[in-house]
């Protein structure tokens, strides 16, 4: 059938190494995209205090890691943070190692990257939100941090979710830019294995059907969890 | 009336925003106990007093004292707290949280700010539910209730708090003519329970029959002051006697 030759999937070795594949763009995608979430609701919280300095600092972080590639920030990580200093001695072998390994440097990368995105998109959420329920928060006692937890977080996380959605799947995407640094995900394994078999279209095409599948099953989780947490009366909700 | 009786005082208030002086030096007192309506043009700075008796808006400059609360010297929302627990408002657009259950929506500002004790403050909830006779929508969310239903919740939930005052800003303005006379009926049993109550309204009707008190504002100022008979059939400032000729 179009002359595609598949005969290698039979190999133990690559099978092997597609699941390995998989499982380090799923823990890769995983750690980055919560750490993203962590940094969003943070970096959205800092601007509520409505301090100078907060606000320019962390304006300045969203506008470095938003308007700049992603492989270019990973490449940055990679040789700021792994291959220059931060060096340690590994005690078994004696040989001198860089503190953080390839997977650790793209993960942090990747969370920063996220992160900046999800700032801009929960402190729109929050911005959106009708003034004046702001004020009826206030005029029943809430003060910064309750009303911010209570009532500005968890409308702001729904008005936000749809952004929220497409900011994971990007992130999840640009998981696979890790392969440059070495991290050994699915695009990295990928690569071993068409310059292996010289069946580089098959591969890709494996790939593609992976990662359709992998951002599918998010996607799908994130419309299940738009729905259950749709105000009820408005929209998508009952 | 003397102004130590006052549960409420306001003496020569002052609010700009930007350049604009939305008031102009505002004088009230209000003694516990009363109904006291504000009614005037759009823009003549009636909500903006409402907030600055409630600390949503810091003022320029004169005295706001709400019982023992000196409110233009309280800084921030931390301090401001048992002012809030003293004085509830209830806003034309309701303000209901639309992640939660009316009941909820009722119950959560005792709970998280005051502290009550989540049982009696459930049963405090349904009883106020029940008062403004919507038992049956406990569990609805905001997005499920109607305009006047979502009001009535709203000043449940004012009423939860345990006010002695109650802030009302023309919470009949978005409604449809229908369901008006559901919140202003609940409004008038308030009224008649004795709570003190400011209300900003256009419902010259009601303002006569519940209010021992009108004040008419206009470009930032309260232009005249009487009780309701004798503002409504013998206004003495020619403003007042042209806005009650378009409205009337
Ligand atoms: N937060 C604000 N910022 C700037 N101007 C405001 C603000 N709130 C009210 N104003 C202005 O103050 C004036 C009085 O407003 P308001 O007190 O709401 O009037 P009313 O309730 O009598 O219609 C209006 O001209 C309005 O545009
Ligand atoms: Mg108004």
């Amino acid at each position: 059938m179009l002359g595609l030759d598949y005969s290698w999937l039979a190999d133990p070795a690559y099978q092997r190494w597609l699941l390995i594949g998989v499982v380090n763009t799923l823990k890769l995608a995983a750690l980055s995209s919560s750490a993203a979430i962590v940094i969003g609701m943070l970096g959205a919280l800092g601007f509520t205090f409505r301090i100078f300095w907060l606000d320019a600092l962390i304006e300045l972080f969203v506008e470095v890691f938003r308007n700049t590639p992603p492989l270019l920030q990973m490449l940055f990580a990679y040789f700021t943070l792994s291959t220059l200093g931060l060096k340690v001695t590994d005690p078994s072998t004696g040989l001198s190692v860089p503190l953080l390994s390839a997977f650790a440097c793209a993960a942090i990368s990747l969370s920063l990257f996220g992160g900046a995105l999800a700032i801009e998109a929960f402190r729109s959420g929050i911005e959106t939100m009708p003034r004046s329920i702001v004020d009826a928060a206030r005029s029943l006692g809430y003060g910064r941090w309750a009303r911010f937890w209570r009532i500005e977080a968890p409308i702001a996380t729904r008005i936000c979710l749809p952004a929220l959605t497409n900011i994971l799947t990007n992130l999840f995407k640009t998981t696979s830019q890790a392969s440059v640094i070495t991290v050994p995900e699915l695009m990295y394994y990928a690569g071993q294995i068409y310059n292996d078999t010289f069946r580089t279209l098959e591969v890709m095409i494996l790939v593609l059907l992976i990662y359709v599948a992998l951002v599918s099953m998010l996607t799908f989780a994130m419309a299940r969890l738009e729905a259950f947490m749709a105000f009820p009366g408005y929209g998508r909700g009952l | 009336m003397s102004r130590i009786e006052a549960l409420i005082e306001l003496d020569n208030v002052r609010k700009s925003f930007g350049d604009f002086e939305v008031l102009k030096g505002i004088s009230m007192f209000v003694q516990k106990g009363e109904a006291v309506c504000i009614i005037g043009p759009s823009g003549s700075g009636k909500s903006t007093i409402l907030r600055c008796i409630n600390g949503l808006f810091p003022i320029d400059e004169g005295f706001i004292r709400v019982g023992e609360h000196r409110v233009h010297e309280l800084k921030s929302d931390k301090a401001m707290r048992a002012l809030r627990h003293q004085v509830a408002m209830v806003f034309q657009q309701y303000n209901l949280f639309p992640h939660r259950t009316a009941l909820q929506n009722i119950m959560m500002a005792p709970i998280q700010v005051l502290g009550h004790d989540r049982a009696e403050v459930e049963e405090r909830a349904r009883k106020l539910l029940k008062k403004v006779r919507l038992s049956e929508k406990a569990d609805s969310y905001p997005g499920q209730l109607s305009g006047g239903q979502q009001q009535r919740v709203a000043i449940a939930r004012a009423l939860a708090m345990q006010p002695e005052v109650i802030l009302f800003d023309e919470v009949t303005a978005a409604l449809d003519p229908e369901t008006v006379k559901d919140v202003l009926f609940a409004i008038r049993e308030l009224v008649e329970e004795g709570l003190t109550c400011i209300l900003v309204t256009h419902e010259m009707k009601f303002a006569r029959e519940v209010s021992q008190r009108v004040c008419f504002t206009d470009h930032g100022l309260i232009v005249e002051s009487a009780p309701p008979a004798e503002l409504f059939d013998n206004p003495q400032d020619p403003r007042t006697r042209e806005f009650l000729g378009q409205v009337l």
